[in-house]
């Protein structure tokens, strides 16, 4: 393994260095996807209960044989939804980690030259 | 003594042995704390999905989802549903951070990311109280597969004590030989067997029970759902013979006569099995069929439930140990992906045997070809839980019942395996190694985790003794199912809020982190014990102490209560930890990763390499 040194400004690992500039902004960006697919995932499963409760054509109208829109969510449809969710959550976020780490190293770079620039 | 299923008992000793015989093979893989622990960071993404799998599906999933539905309808339908999206909310906000951030535990990372002993000893208090709720149904669920398999108890023990002694030695035997290697190696295979015997008693419910899925659950939906309960002569007769005559409503013309025959017989403190209509306790002026919601759970516990479960997985410390095994972020949330896709088509499957059972059974029982070692009442079992087995019996002879029950025995294995590893790890690693003893040689501290696993599966195996002595289990319909909810909500309540702001929100103080965990830790704990009182009857039936027993899952409270209190301790005390800025760049950071990938380290090589840290 090669080297890795860690400051209060910085932490190395072989050539690659975060600063807490690079990890803010890609905190920032991992945030926005995953609370927005979280919010996604919150919205439909919340929605199962909540139209329970309220809304008797989901919860005691069968519409295939014994199943209700509910029964049929609940057991079999809810899975497509989450493998879909998973699989395209996955995507973004290894698409996004890509494109991050040429993002982090840039920011990296050019926080720790400005640091230097401003030492010497 | 019952009836002895010899194919079934062989089958299952098969699978004893193997298991005891992978734990002795791994051994000399294990030398230190990071191959105990955590198999030496080296599972690849499909061999760790299918671990965590293993992990995951416990008795709860093999046995009391099945029994849920069997007993609730949709309402039990839910706890399949809610233990598969939980890992959406692991792989969405935790997997990767957790994975980036190294360590050993989620006390290491209480601890590292907010510097302080008493945050990762109270993280070590509630990981126990969670893996103790969570070991309890497993022992449990050995005693119920022990007596319909076996019927017959063994040194003067009951056939379920007998069951959950075996059970516990058994697991507390291979755990110590093994590790994390030989758990997780023994996980894979478990869950793969599991997932098999599940698939198998589907089919053959398709096939030789000649089961429909949709006209199955029409043919259950017409007529009204009944509760199957135990009682006394004197219940039974009290108030003007009330419930005598909404049994009667209830059950066929000879099941009522037997039930009559026990009552004219006089002794007010005989039992019996009965059937009673049930109620719709969410559309209250409904009747309560199979296919809606209400059986269980009013409005509130509706979303409580679904909150518990969904929440839950997040704040399991055994499943969350398992992301540190992942030899990057990327491979943890892949691995994330692959449980869903495997434990989603089990739990497809689980609710269709549920209903099956319903039919199935109900006709083997009026043909007289149920099998001897489970209890009925009018055709329906009187402990649903025991329906994976007997409806095994029924479809398959005594194979499908033999690789059922091994399933079963896997089940527990497999998760009480993982969660005796999770006890140790916070007794040995997160007590023993930094407090007590930090410079121990290895030897001493791999000797420390096994004899934390010893303790930790005496306290199980007491636990699954007394289970029947408390009776909860007549307090409960579908208890294994029940039992590892109420892990879920101490989890979701203790450390989901501590892992959601430790992870997302920098500001996060140690005091806010503490108080929100005790806040949601012991609020649940306090929720729960209250429900177990009021279901056993001790508390009073209406009141303030009434309304808080009612609530099954607290979780709609605990969890919201636990995130404000991190929120507003945190702003009160705003004490951020002085390297604040180094523990953000660990969790979010990716040089390592970026490194790691450079040099392709981040592909697995193998479990069986001599690991030197």
């Amino acid at each position: 393994m090669g080297e890795t040194s860690a400051r209060a400004t910085h932490v190395q690992h072989g050539s690659h260095i975060d600063t807490i500039e690079s990890v803010d902004a890609v905190f920032r960006e991992q945030r926005k996807l995953s609370f927005a697919y979280g919010a996604v995932f919150f919205v439909v499963t919340l929605a199962i209960p909540a139209m329970s409760v309220w809304w008797k054509s989901w919860y005691a109208v069968p519409i295939w044989g014994g199943f209700t829109a509910n029964y049929l969510f609940v057991s079999l449809l809810y899975y497509l939804f989450l493998w879909g969710l998973s699989w395209t959550y996955i995507k973004k976020a290894d698409a996004l980690d890509e494109r991050l780490s040429h993002m982090a190293d840039e920011i990296a770079a050019a926080t720790l030259a400005a640091a230097e620039g401003g030492e010497s | 003594m019952g009836n002895l299923n010899i194919i079934a008992i062989v089958m299952v000793i098969g699978l004893t042995v193997f298991t005891v015989g992978l734990a002795i093979f791994v051994r000399r893989f294990t030398r230190t704390t990071a191959d105990f622990y955590l198999a030496g960071r080296k599972v690849g993404t499909i061999a760790n999905a299918s671990a965590i799998s293993g992990d995951y599906l416990s008795a709860a999933s093999f046995l009391g989802v099945a029994a849920a539905v069997y007993a609730s309808g949709l309402d039990g339908v839910w706890y399949a549903a809610g233990f598969a999206g939980g890992f959406i909310v692991v792989v969405l906000f935790i997997a990767s951070a957790l994975r980036r951030f190294g360590e050993y535990t989620v006390a290491d990372f209480a601890f590292g990311r907010f510097g302080s002993s008493r945050i990762r000893l109270f993280t070590v208090v509630m990981v126990l109280l969670t893996s103790l709720f969570y070991m309890a149904p497993q022992m449990y669920g050995a005693g119920t597969t022990w007596t319909v398999l076996v019927g017959a108890g063994m040194f003067g023990l009951s056939p379920y004590q007998t069951g959950v002694v075996i059970v516990g030695l058994i697991i507390m035997f291979y755990v110590m030989v093994g590790g994390m290697k030989g758990t997780t190696l023994n996980q894979i295979f478990q869950f793969w067997w599991l997932w098999t015997a599940m698939f198998l008693v589907v089919v053959f419910a398709f096939t030789a029970g000649k089961f429909n899925y949709a006209k199955g659950l029409e043919e259950v939906t017409a007529e009204n759902h009944r509760d199957v309960k135990t009682v006394t002569v004197a219940e039974l007769t009290a108030d003007d013979a009330a419930l005598l005559a909404s049994v009667e409503t209830a059950m066929s013309e000879k099941g009522f006569a037997e039930v009559q025959a026990v009552v004219d017989a006089g002794d007010p403190d005989a039992t019996v099995g009965v059937l009673i209509p049930a109620k719709n306790k969410l559309h209250t002026l409904r009747d309560m069929f199979f296919n809606e919601p209400g059986h269980r759970y009013n409005a509130f516990d509706q979303f409580s439930m679904v909150l518990a479960l969904v929440l839950g997985t997040a704040g399991l410390p055994h499943i969350l140990n398992r992301y540190y095994t992942n030899p990057s972020g990327s491979a943890a949330r892949r691995s994330t992906f692959w449980v869903l896709v495997f434990i989603g088509t089990f739990y497809i499957l689980a609710p269709i045997a549920g209903l099956a059972g319903k039919l199935i059974i109900d006709d083997a029982w009026r043909a007289g070809l149920a099998p001897a070692n489970a209890a009925y009442v009018d055709g329906l079992l009187l402990k649903s839980d025991a329906i994976m087995p007997t409806l095994a019996q029924i479809l398959g002879g005594e194979w499908l019942m033999g690789a059922v029950a091994a399933g079963a025995f896997a089940a527990m294995f497999s998760t009480t395996g993982g969660l005796l590893i999770a006890s140790a790890s916070a007794i040995g690693h997160d007590v023993y190694e930094k407090y007590i003893n930090p410079d121990a040689p290895e030897a001493r501290k791999v000797l420390v985790g096994k004899i934390s696993v010893l303790f930790f599966a005496v306290v199980a195996l007491g636990i699954g003794l007394g289970i029947p002595a408390v009776g909860l289990d007549k307090a409960y319909p579908a208890l294994i199912a029940m039992m590892v909810t109420w892990a879920f909500a101490v989890g979701a309540g203790a450390f989901v809020p501590m892992l959601l702001t430790g992870i997302w929100w920098k500001k996060t103080t140690e005091r806010g982190a503490l108080a929100g965990m005790l806040v949601g830790g012991l609020g649940s704990f306090f929720f729960i014990i209250m429900n177990i009182l009021k279901q056993l009857g001790h508390l009073p039936s209406e009141g303030v102490l009434a309304f808080v027993g009612s609530l099954t899952f607290p979780t709609l409270f605990t969890f919201p209560a636990a995130l404000l209190t991190i929120i507003i301790v945190s702003k009160i005390d705003g004490q951020l930890p002085k390297n604040v800025d180094e523990i953000w760049m660990r969790i979010h950071g990716t040089a390592s990763e970026r490194h790691e990938k450079e040099l392709g380290l981040d592909k697995v090589s193998t479990m069986f390499g001599n690991s030197k840290h």
